[in-house]
């Protein structure tokens, strides 16, 4: 088994510490903050995740992973250091390599053995050649250093078992010992490796996400026409998803995506596609769209409400997806300002994500609104004149179409996820708005009550 | 079951000769008596395979026959599919001439009532069209019930397409008549996707102008890639492992043709504009093909300063292999600039020359193999990727051309296969490999 750090403890650099710990690796994460290590040592994450505590604890106590600040014993002997620190979005939409550049010095300045170097981190396409120019530059021991990239592809709320169970692995490598000190540390993952170029590798890891974050604009534009031209963007869904060359999973339409990913990663490659001279159409259009589509619950509120003062909205569901305490680029950090100003008395629920909202939004009185959180679905529904789904939490779903019919003073319900079926919100009498879809209106509530056979078209 | 076929195009031939195939008694209704009279002899206008077989077979077993006539073709038939073109209008929308006069045809002829299948792609909305033409026109005691079910074929693989589909998509405001669509094509043994016909029409559009975007997408990366120094080919395997994405459809090359894609992008689009809706993201799929289309003739003139005088060996002229289809095929736009540079054009394909002649300028010379096209060379374009020019021998093109150069505009080979053959080679998003 190999003796494996681990730079940095986010997402990125403690699911994959830890994963590597699980198949039998020695691994030392680094982390600068030591509240943080002290943290991490007692088996507590500090990222929401699941099943990632669990392998934190089982592996600690096994001796297999530890944690700390002191990144030159971590460095100096291992076989491989891997990097997972973040690349945050800059205002120009390009990535901030100072992270990198941080542990890479102290890369070169700590390695008294040759060392394979793997970039997980999300980085420009050629970053790599510069970081291993980097760090043979500073290098104080007469060592080999390579770089190798090693794009991550876990999905938050998800993340452990992405990694455990990937679809497939991309290593990129310019050297052949290169390749093979990567091959050997995932074998005992026993996953499919594509083994390319360094290059191709940093490209796979945006093309793909960009790929999916067309794929969500592309069904959302969809969705927005078939409500103008009285389709069923789940039905055409359906009728898409036979096919193998389209597949059936991201045809949901929604209100956007979100996240750390995909909203950074689109704009990044357009950014590198410009510095080429290059420019990125599609991704282009994916953005822009996007853009569009947070605010569409908002907009077709203010086309159903005359205002907003002095009504009480329930918000169910914060974070960018269920599964995870992320809000970063999450569509209800538009949607909520704009109601604020618009003078809603906002109760807002989600599982997980409410503490971190709050951190944006404290309660109280804010704009000419106010908000509250709760701590369940019912207590934010309770005498509400509207309610905003923006997140399809499972604690959300579980809502009942009668529960909104019953608690709600209005049952007016705008749902960015689709998550109810058009007939059922008829039935139980509340009017309903989703994406893509007939909107369920109070003729059609009507009509179901006076009709033997329900039709909500 | 009893049913007629309007139109004996692609969609229509392949739909009549499967559905006959399958035990149905069909009779096809084609206006042009000529096509009529070929196609009763058991000669099939378009090159598809397999198709000729099932054509000879079920016409003399007497489950299949052609007529010109309409009271011939509608007596007695219970269902009656409509599946002529719908061409693209000057202003991208559909053009419905073909279904009106269709239309107008069976509502003269039907004597009882029926089924009508739209499986034209018809713009959202179209079948409610059809239905409201057909109660103006049919004597009152005639009713009819519409029902969409756009066909999924493939140029190519059209027949085999039609038994194995991914799934038959059928939508009805009707349930009885939804019901009864769905046992005419029980026997296909296919997954059957059943909604409503706004869904149904919508279905076929979204699924086409997705693949487009799928194409414009990789066309993207690919040309980045060669900014950047990645290879496409191993993007595209690296990313199309994700099953969310898939490795289908991600071949770079020099964009999308054929009658399918680029119509049904543009028609969304026009569906969109309609209702007020615009749609960028779908203009910028076409915006990148209508670039992409031309991105060899580019590379090429990119590389020589002065083309005149040149020969250039035109390997492929179909959209895509398989077929004869000239129609929006890239070769047009290429041929043309590459003429206008002052090249002398030497273009081979295995089945699509006829048809070429009709749409490419008189002045390309055409050969009847790919050796005669190579003879002499300054350099190859590849522009279809068909199988017998993929196996053509590498180390032949040296051996035939002036200069062993090749533009492969469908990166019909690896970058490994190359290494080593002695051919200068240009491809699409990949480095370039220079001859030695």
């Amino acid at each position: 088994m190999h003796k494996i750090a681990v730079a940095g403890t986010g997402y990125v650099g403690l699911v994959a510490g830890a994963c590597f710990s699980e198949v039998g690796h020695n691994v030392t994460c680094v982390d600068i903050d030591e509240n943080k290590v002290k943290t991490m040592k007692q088996g507590i994450s500090p990222i929401y995740e699941e099943g990632l505590e669990e392998l934190m604890q089982k592996n600690y106590a096994a001796g297999r992973i530890d944690y700390t600040t002191d990144y030159q014993t971590a460095y100096k002997d291992a076989d491989a250091i891997f990097i997972g620190v973040g690349t945050p979005e800059q205002a120009d939409g390009s990535a901030n390599l100072s992270y990198i550049a941080t542990v890479a010095r102290q890369i070169a300045e700590s390695v008294e053995k040759d060392c394979l170097v793997v970039v997980k981190s999300t980085v420009p396409v050629g970053t790599n050649d510069k970081v291993e120019q980097f760090i043979n530059d500073f290098l104080v021991n007469d060592v080999r250093v390579e770089v190798a990239s090693n794009p991550e592809f876990l999905a938050q709320g998800s993340a452990v078992k992405d990694t455990l169970q990937a679809e497939r692995i991309i290593i990129g490598t310019e050297s052949k010992w290169a390749e093979d000190v990567l091959l050997g540390l995932y074998e005992p993952f026993n996953l499919p490796i594509v083994s390319v170029n360094r290059r191709s590798a940093e490209m796979i890891k945006y093309a793909s996400n960009d790929f999916l974050a067309l794929k969500i604009s592309y069904m959302n534009d969809i969705a927005n026409l078939c409500e103008l031209i009285g389709a069923d963007v789940q039905d055409v869904a359906r009728g898409m998803s036979f096919d193998d060359r389209i597949g059936s999973k991201f045809l949901n339409a929604g209100i956007g995506y979100g996240g750390s990913c995909f909203p950074k990663d689109t704009k990044a490659l357009e950014n590198i596609a410009k510095q080429n001279g290059y420019e990125l159409k599609t991704v282009k259009a994916a953005i822009d769209v996007n853009k569009e589509q947070k605010t569409l619950l908002y907009k077709k509120a203010s086309k159903r409400l005359i205002t907003f003062n002095g009504l009480k909205v329930a918000v169910l569901g914060l974070t960018f997806k269920p599964g995870t305490d992320d809000l970063r680029e999450a569509p209800s950090l538009e949607n909520v300002p704009l109601l604020l100003e618009q003078g809603a008395d906002i109760y807002a629920y989600d599982p997980v994500g409410a503490e971190n909202f709050a951190k944006v939004h404290p309660e109280g009185p804010k704009a000419k609104g106010s908000i509250t959180y709760v701590s369940n679905a019912e207590q934010a529904l309770k005498d509400a004149h509207v309610c905003f789904v923006f997140t399809e939490w499972g604690e959300v779903k579980a809502v009942t179409p009668e529960q909104y019919g019953e608690l709600m003073r209005t049952p007016l319900v705008f749902d960015g996820r689709n998550i109810y079926d058009l007939q059922e919100m008829a039935i139980a009498g509340v009017e309903y708005h989703s994406v893509g879809r007939n909107t369920v209106t109070k003729e059609d509530i009507k009509e179901t009550k006076n009709h033997a056979v329900p039709n909500a078209r | 079951m009893k049913i007629a076929v309007i139109g004996t195009g692609y969609v229509g031939l392949v739909t009549g000769v499967t559905l006959s195939e399958i035990g149905h008694q069909v009779t096809c209704v084609d206006v042009d008596k000529e096509k009529v009279n070929t196609l009763n002899k058991g000669v099939s206008p378009i090159y598809e395979e397999g198709l000729t077989e099932l054509l000879e077979k079920n016409l003399e077993r007497g489950t299949l026959t052609f007529t010109a006539d309409y009271d011939e073709g509608m007596l007695g038939k219970d269902i009656i599919y409509l599946t002529v073109g719908t061409p693209q209008g000057k202003d991208g929308s559909a053009d419905l001439t073909y279904i009106d006069k269709a239309c107008d045809s069976i509502a003269a002829s039907l004597q009882q009532n029926a089924i009508i299948v739209t499986k034209s792609t018809v713009p959202v909305g179209t079948n409610s069209y059809i239905k409201s033409r057909f109660e103006e026109k049919l004597s009152s005691n005639i009713k009819v019930k519409i029902v969409s079910n756009p066909e999924f074929l493939r140029q190519g693989s059209a027949v085999y397409d039609t038994f194995n589909g991914d799934r038959i998509v059928i939508g009805s405001d009707n349930t009885e008549a939804l019901e009864t669509i769905a046992e005419v094509n029980a026997p296909f043994n296919l997954p059957i996707v059943k909604t409503d016909l706004r869904s149904a029409e919508m279905i076929k559009y979204a699924a086409n102008a997705f693949l487009a975007t799928k194409i414009s997408f990789i066309n993207e990366i690919a040309n980045l890639s060669e900014q950047v120094g990645a290879n496409v080919d191993l993007v595209a395997d690296g990313i199309g492992m994700d099953k969310r994405i898939g490795r289908a459809f991600l071949n770079a090359g020099a964009g999308f043709g054929g009658s399918c894609f680029p119509k049904d992008t543009n028609a969304l689009i026009s569906i969109g504009k309609e209702v007020d809706y615009t749609m960028p993201l779908l203009e910028s799929v076409i915006k990148v093909n209508d670039k992409q289309r031309s991105i060899i003739a580019d590379k090429v003139i990119a590389n020589y300063a002065d083309l005149s005088g040149k020969k250039i060996a035109v390997l492929g002229l179909a959209f895509k292999p398989n077929t004869d289809d000239m129609r929006d095929a890239p070769s047009i736009q290429i041929t043309e600039r590459l003429i206008e540079q002052g090249a002398n054009l030497y273009a081979y394909d295995p089945v699509a020359i006829e048809n070429a002649k009709k749409v490419l300028s008189g002045q390309v010379e055409y050969c009847s193999n790919i050796e005669s096209a190579l003879q002499n060379a300054d350099m190859a374009i590849i522009l279809t990727e068909w199988q017998e020019i993929k196996d053509f021998p590498l180390s032949a093109y040296k051996q035939y051309m002036k200069k062993p150069v090749l533009f492969d505009g469908r990166n019909c080979f690896t970058i490994e296969q190359i290494n080593g053959s002695g051919i200068e080679y240009h491809s699409i998003g990949r480095p370039v490999e220079k001859a030695n």
